[in-house]
């Protein structure tokens, strides 16, 4: 199978985001979105964990089941279980006889809460209606889908809940529904699930084993996004010379331009030695991804400097516009 | 002032000051379980292990029972890999570690709680029970709180500390005993308990007419042989519910007294912030005793002479620099460095003010980004220097 390259990202409609806790998935999913949208696809950006994290970084109203244009060409959106729910038996029977009837049982709870298996076949169900939903002149509503989708620790088990619900349920719509959610999923034409890594062990090691757990679902991978890359401050030569300079050397250069305390000198110093082992580590970890992964990878840079979480999603966003082009 | 700590100055005055005056010593020191919860990725486990080496260290008798072990931190602690029988820590004295494993805690909890070993092994074979029986909801943290009763119950340990499972939301936590009690108490179990169902005939004598509607959908829509399945479950483990309710409110009262700590953990990014805030508020409502909010991973500040002095150089002077001979390249790098590092810092501060605002977290221990991953027993004592400072 050729790995899919950086520039193909948006050729697939759907892109489902993953990664470890903490290493910015969302911060990621949002730019992807973004990026989308800025090369005139009309995108959605969906939200499965209700945390509204999206609603925060673009200062929004919170989101709900309802899909907003928050941004020109940029939908959002956040999908429930429980309106996921309602919305797909009222398909069956009617809005208004099961939001009269079935909305009063313990069903919805128990379908939305205690099953998580069929929680997650709600939200991707949810996921692929919009996928293939079309306008009426026959185009398909959305030209690209971003999904946040759940971390890693939990993406197997999300990816899998239709698996899981044909082998449970043999019968019936709801096997229909979950086998034409199998193909969405599974069609590397039309799909691409996309892991967030940083340049760190942990987060390493948990992509290069999901990615085993996620080949074996069939699911078509794209490439690895590795966030947070810390650039270097200097080229080659002057890294080099740092790693000899004493607090001494460096009062010395900056003579005449600023008054530095020995203090200081080495405070700057260790502030670039720690820089330095960052470095190091980032190179390590970039050979274990090279020689681990079979994927293409996008290194996505740290931004030290924005203030608002949207201004780092919109320079993010800059940088995957290069890549996609 | 906050140099020594490496921690976020929030000032003297207000509650977050005094917050940060106040360390984890006393917890480590006193406390009989100790929770440690908050949204993924931001070092719970680490943070775990460290209380646990602390208390370890003051010869109380510890064990840390973790959920989603990093490999290199069970290697740390001399552990080939981590099962869920508790086992020494090579090189620490008085310390134990351990991890869960849900399913099979599972498993035990059905053995004790059920009537009898054949009616035990008829749940333990069901399709639906191991189908979800580690993936329904409430059931991790469930897991959790039996083994740390368990755990309490052999009185083998003066000091528990328990690492939640990376629930997207961490305050599924608490709710985990009350929900899981209330499914049990609700109508829709006791539909499945009705004796219409056994015999397969789904729609049955159920009483309630909204019910019977849904349980008409749901065998439409997903074939009668789950709802078979899901029946006899349920009834197999009829006259075990009783247990299960008496032990998790044992569980819950046990949390809620003296002797057990909350402790929160976040990162200084918005996102677990926001999650920590939300916590710190519903363990308030519940009750139940906040120790401190751990912020792992903060970009230390940099010295005031330092940046004062950087501020001084002129744009044309860092451009010849930058320009210039190696040693002026590099120093122009550093200077960068410094700024940007003051930049993350203030920024870092802003998200800790925003997010904790109005908030007391009682003790407020920021930890300062480690120079390389934390992955060793020196690695935890390094934290461990920031969590318990006043007990050195």
């Amino acid at each position: 199978m050729g790995a899919m390259t950086p520039d193909e990202l948006l050729s697939r409609r759907l892109l489902l985001v993953t990664g470890k806790g903490g290493v910015g998935k969302s911060t990621l999913a949002a730019s992807l979105a973004l990026a989308g949208s800025r090369h005139g696809r009309r995108t959605c950006l969906v939200e499965v964990e209700g945390r509204q994290t999206f609603s925060s970084i673009f200062s929004t109203q919170p989101w709900d089941f309802t899909e907003r244009e928050f941004r020109p060409g940029l939908f959002g959106l956040s999908i429930d279980p429980e309106a996921s729910f309602t919305e797909y038996l009222s398909m069956f029977y009617g809005a208004q006889r099961v939001t009269r009837l079935v909305a009063k049982t313990p069903a919805i709870e128990f379908a939305t809460q205690a099953a998580p298996g069929i929680k997650d076949v709600l939200l991707i169900g949810k996921v692929k209606e919009i996928e293939r939903r079309r306008e009426p002149d026959g185009r398909f509503t959305y030209d690209l889908i971003v999904v946040d989708a759940p971390p890693t620790g939990r993406i197997v088990n999300f990816l899998a809940a239709p698996d899981a619900t044909t082998e449970l349920v043999n019968v019936g719509p709801i096997r229909q529904q979950a086998q034409t959610v199998i193909d969405m999923l599974t069609d590397e034409a039309r799909t691409a699930v996309l892991l967030t890594t940083l340049l760190e062990e942990m987060p390493v090691t948990e992509t290069v084993e999901s990615i085993a757990s996620l080949r074996q679902l069939g699911v078509p991978l794209g490439p690895v996004l590795v966030n947070r890359a810390v650039q270097p401050a200097m080229d080659a030569a002057a890294r080099k010379a740092l790693t000899t300079m004493s607090a001494d050397d460096v009062r010395t250069v900056l003579s005449s331009v600023a008054e530095l305390t020995e203090a200081d000198a080495e405070e700057a110093l260790d502030i670039g030695t720690v820089h330095d082992s960052r470095l190091d580590l980032q190179r390590r970890m970039r050979e274990r991804v090279a020689d681990e992964i079979d994927l293409a990878a996008v290194e996505l840079p740290f931004v030290a400097t924005a203030g608002r979480a949207e201004d780092v999603v919109d320079i993010i966003a800059e940088r995957l516009q290069e890549v996609l082009t | 002032m906050t140099a020594s700590t490496g921690g976020t100055d929030h000032g003297d005055e207000g509650v977050l000051g005094r917050a940060q005056a106040r360390d984890l010593s006393d917890v480590v020191a006193q406390r009989h379980i100790i929770v440690c919860t908050g949204s993924g990725g931001v070092g719970k486990t680490t943070t775990a292990a460290t209380l646990a080496l602390a208390a370890a260290r003051q010869g109380r008798r510890t064990i840390v029972v973790t959920i989603d072990p990093a490999r290199r931190l069970a290697q740390s602690m001399g552990l080939d890999r981590l099962d869920d029988t508790p086992q020494a820590v090579v090189g620490v004295d008085n310390l134990d570690a351990m991890m869960l494993d849900m399913k099979r805690t599972f498993d035990e909890v059905i053995d004790r709680h059920a009537a009898d070993p054949a009616r035990a092994e008829r749940i333990k074979s069901n399709t639906f029970y191991q189908q979800v029986s580690s993936s329904l909801a409430g059931t991790q943290e469930y897991m959790a709180m039996e083994k740390l009763f368990d755990l309490h119950t052999t009185g083998r340990y003066d000091c528990i500390v328990v690492d939640t499972p990376p629930t997207r939301n961490a305050l599924d936590f608490l709710d985990a005993p009350r929900r899981l009690t209330d499914f049990m108490d609700g109508r829709f179990l006791k539909m499945f308990l009705s004796p219409g169902l056994s015999a397969g005939r789904t729609v049955g004598k159920v009483a309630a007419f909204g019910t019977g509607l849904f349980m008409k959908a749901a065998s439409r829509i997903t074939g009668s042989s789950v709802l078979d399945d899901l029946a006899e479950f349920f009834q197999s483990m009829d006259g075990m519910y009783e247990g299960f309710k008496t032990r998790s409110q044992q569980v819950y009262k046990l949390l809620a007294s003296g002797d057990a700590a909350f402790v929160v953990v976040a990162s200084p990014e918005p996102g677990a912030l926001r999650e920590a805030r939300f916590f710190v508020q519903r363990l308030a409502k519940d009750g139940m005793p906040l120790a401190g909010l751990v912020i792992n991973r903060v970009t230390p500040p940099v010295g005031e002479d330092l940046a004062a002095a950087l501020a001084e150089v002129a744009e044309e002077d860092r451009e010849r620099l930058a320009a210039g001979s190696d040693e002026e390249r590099a120093v122009a790098g550093l200077i960068t460095l410094v700024e940007e590092q003051a930049a993350v810092h203030e920024r870092q501060r802003g998200n800790v003010a925003a997010g904790l605002f109005g908030l007391d977290p009682r003790a407020l221990v920021e930890v300062p980004l480690m120079a390389t991953d934390v992955h060793d027993i020196d690695g935890l004592e390094a934290i461990g220097e920031h969590l318990v400072a006043s007990a050195a």
